[in-house]
């Protein structure tokens, strides 16, 4: 039974004074024993609520109170809220929203021995939002990578915080707990997940998908190729919308869905790919393990780079490269610059403002230039690629997209049609 | 029947053409429609055959199927789909098959057959479950022996063979390149392949012994395998498993006379196995088309009716377009020695170098267009 009818029916029953419960509201779910039980989206549903008080169960409380402040009132059981109703008990305390995750150390990019490029990759990717596709054989530190993106990414606004938090409330307890609050999230389901579980939905209970709790986030996909082509097919919307339209027979939600993309896979099924005479792998194998990638998916990669098994020398004590935090802050600075021109971030830069702020250098557009005469860069390529040559720039500092940043944004993209002959650039 | 798609006129066949298509359709081995043909002209043995009076068909097993409408299906099928007919003994019999023990006594094609005449060929084949090493190895001999004057002759189903015929294909110019099928011009075929059948049709050659509108058996591959060795004066095996089907092509050409040449690979590719085991046995050894090539020569030497292969193609890749390559920074240089032989990450480029990765971005655009570089799994 629910809270508010259980409530409604002692008021019915004169056990209750009606002017108890005026301006008040009642989220929750009774259990047998008279506990109140929390409900997935008390965040959402406190939100839409106009009341002076509001009664929630105690366990979501915390979020609750993020977005509805002192009008919360935590009750663990209903005996409590008929009491504390009438006057004769005070109400309980706000308990604090939960930060597991703060005890546990954020990965840092200190571990990473070695990868210049993949490292400059990630800087990148988290300073323009441009989506990451890492292709490598096992053991070349592509998870290790991807895990340490969010590390790297910027605090999320309190607007954002809250849309996240509203999202996971929605998603029930076991995603609240895991959430904090200022950090983005980070989601990264198995490639056994299905269509439900990845974009959202379900038949009694439309439930946010990993793509809405990465929301504001990271999204990765380890062993991309693995994952059914329907799931990454739906994919397409979000990327282009930042929205899954989630539509059933009973329902029809929209829930946002703004993530950064990571995708992570071997070259081939026996992950020895690029290196000559050691894949074992025939051609029909290749084709079966990348057929599911289709070339629309592919095309929103903006980087797409090949890792190497890192050197022996530096596993045991190379140099080791910028922090975490000394990375975070550049991309941060970069992150102001894309805002200056009115957007997030690079990714979101239109063409029409790519031609705005900064402009070509005169070598930089005549290296497009020919590269899109001989046939090796489409029209849609070359746009990703001035977006992300945006980024290099903003993040080497420098004010105008010269040569240098074209070239490296033409190479951070190739390994791309390396994968799949047919894509072009 | 006023409502029906007008075939072309079946004028245009040949009393010879019609009934050696009709006596192909019956569905005999290669072996019984050449004794079919053996001292009757084809229109007689037909007849011979429908009346149970063939000698070559003691048992009459075939004349129940050698009615009109058998033939009225085959020459359907032959104009519908467009095919030329070649009878052994005929004008247009291709003189490079006609001396064969195993002869196909009827023989359809697509394309120009008279263009193989007087070229040396040379058979590229290997297996369908091919790596990318022996893909590219066999787009690279297919390429330079095109170039080289020398008519690739392979299988067209996927992996090596496609490989090899893509690679003459794609020579700017020079032989054309023969395909053998083991099923019937109009078989059903996947788009790739419906692809490689129209530009070989267009640039070369496409040859069966089965005629249109009839079905095959796994057993004609074996037997296509046949035709191949019959037409090449060398045998390439690109890669081929223990016991692949590319082993049938080499007893046939051995059986013939014809030089055997294989691709090493390594030692650990199951995909190199048959190749590496005829390296031991004897095969002639193939690093690059230069190997094919002498091998050519020396098969076709003492044959004045054969042109031998022009001069092997230039070494090292060919140069990009007309662009004139710009001037090369010493630090370009640098990044070109870093590139080394092998394929390489750019990690790898950019620890070699020592460069940051802007400078040998812009260092690759420029080799890249120079014509020094190429990205293909890594630079």
């Amino acid at each position: 039974m629910a809270l508010p009818i259980a409530i409604g029916l002692l008021v019915a029953a004169e056990v209750l004074p009606a002017a108890c419960v005026a301006r008040t509201g009642f989220v929750g779910e009774l259990g047998l024993d008279g506990s109140v039980r929390p409900v997935p989206g008390v965040a959402s549903l406190v939100a839409a609520i106009d009341a002076d008080r509001i009664v929630v169960p105690a366990a979501a409380s915390a979020e609750a109170a993020l977005v509805a402040g002192g009008r919360v009132r935590p009750a663990s059981t209903v005996a409590e809220v008929v009491a504390a109703l009438r006057g004769r008990a005070p109400w309980a305390k706000v308990a604090s929203l939960a930060a597991p995750r703060s005890a546990v150390r954020e990965p840092d990019l200190l571990d990473v021995r070695g990868q210049i490029v993949a490292r400059r990759a990630l800087e990148i990717a988290a300073a323009g939002g441009h989506h990451l596709l890492l292709v490598g054989a096992p053991g070349s530190g592509k998870t290790m990578l991807a895990t340490r993106l969010r590390g790297i990414l910027p605090d999320l606004t309190p607007d954002e915080s809250l849309e996240v938090l509203r999202i996971h409330s929605a998603a029930g307890a076991a995603a609240i707990g895991a959430l904090d609050a200022r950090r983005p999230p980070f989601s990264a389901p198995h490639h056994g997940a299905t269509e439900v579980a990845v974009v959202g939905g379900g038949t009694s209970w439309l439930r946010p998908g990993e793509i809405s709790l990465a929301h504001a986030g990271v999204l990765f996909l380890d062993e991309l190729g693995e994952f059914p082509a329907p799931v990454l097919d739906a994919l397409r919307q979000p990327l282009e919308e930042h929205v899954i339209r989630v539509r059933r027979a009973r329902a029809a939600i929209d829930l946002p869905a703004r993530f950064l993309l990571v995708g992570a896979m071997n070259p081939c099924p026996c992950g020895e790919g690029s290196l000559p005479g050691t894949c074992r792998c025939t051609d029909v194998m290749r084709r079966r393990y990348l057929r599911r990638l289709s070339a629309p998916l592919l095309d929103r990669f903006d980087l797409s780079i090949a890792l190497g098994r890192p050197d022996v020398e530096d596993l045991l004590g190379g140099p080791p490269g910028d922090s975490s935090a000394v990375v975070g802050a550049r991309v941060r600075r970069a992150r102001a610059l894309a805002q200056d021109r009115g957007v997030r971030c690079n990714s979101e830069l239109r063409f029409d403002a790519v031609d705005g702020p900064s402009t070509l250098s005169p070598d930089a557009a005549a290296l497009l230039e020919r590269r899109l005469r001989s046939g090796t860069l489409s029209a849609r390529g070359l746009h990703r690629v001035r977006r992300v040559a945006q980024t290099i720039a903003d993040l080497d500092g420098v004010a105008g997209v010269g040569e240098r940043q074209v070239a490296e944004a033409l190479q951070l993209r190739a390994a791309r049609s390396a994968l799949v002959p047919g894509v072009d650039q | 029947m006023t409502d029906s798609p007008p075939f072309p006129d079946d004028k245009a066949l040949t009393d010879e053409q019609r009934y050696g298509a009709g006596l192909a359709a019956l569905g005999a081995a290669p072996g019984t429609l050449r004794k079919f043909l053996d001292g009757y002209q084809p229109a007689q043995a037909w007849q011979a055959i429908a009346r149970g009076r063939h000698r070559a068909d003691p048992d009459c097993r075939y004349r129940r199927k050698a009615v009109p409408a058998t033939l009225d299906t085959v020459v359907a099928g032959v104009l519908h789909s467009g095919v030329s007919i070649h009878v052994l003994g005929g004008p247009d019999y291709p003189s490079a098959l006609a001396q064969d023990r195993q002869v196909p006594a009827v023989l359809f094609s697509t394309g120009d057959v008279a263009a193989l005449e007087g070229l040396p060929r040379a058979a590229v084949v290997g297996t369908r479950a091919a790596t990318v090493y022996g893909l590219g190895v066999a787009s690279e001999l297919g390429r330079g022996l095109a170039r080289a004057g020398v008519v690739v002759v392979s299988g067209m189903t996927p992996g090596i063979d496609a490989a090899a015929h893509a690679g003459a294909l794609g020579a700017d110019a020079g032989a054309p390149t023969v395909g053998v099928l083991g099923t019937a011009h109009d078989a059903v075929a996947t788009g790739s392949q419906v692809a490689l059948r129209a530009a070989l049709g267009a640039r070369g050659a496409v040859l069966s012994e089965i005629p249109p509108a009839v079905h095959s058996a796994p057993w004609w591959f074996a037997a296509r395998n046949r035709v191949m060795a019959a037409l090449a004066h060398v045998v390439v095996v690109v890669e081929c498993h223990h016991r692949g089907g590319s082993l049938h092509t080499v007893s046939a050409a051995l059986a013939r006379g014809a030089t055997v040449a294989a691709v090493p690979g390594s030692v650990r590719s199951p995909a190199s196995a048959g190749t590496n085991r005829l390296l031991v046995e004897g095969a002639v050894p193939v690093r690059d088309v230069d190997d094919v090539l002498t091998a050519v020569e020396l098969a076709v030497v003492g044959r004045p009716d054969i042109r031998p292969p022009g001069p092997p193609p230039a070494p090292g890749r060919c140069t990009v377009g007309s662009s004139p390559p710009g001037p090369l920074a010493p630090w370009h240089r640098r990044v070109q020695r870093a590139l080394g032989q092998d394929p390489a990450t750019l990690e790898a480029v950019v620890r070699r170098s020592g460069l940051a990765l802007g400078d040998v971005s812009v260092a690759l655009e420029a080799l890249a267009e120079a014509g020094l570089a190429e990205c293909e799994h890594g630079w």
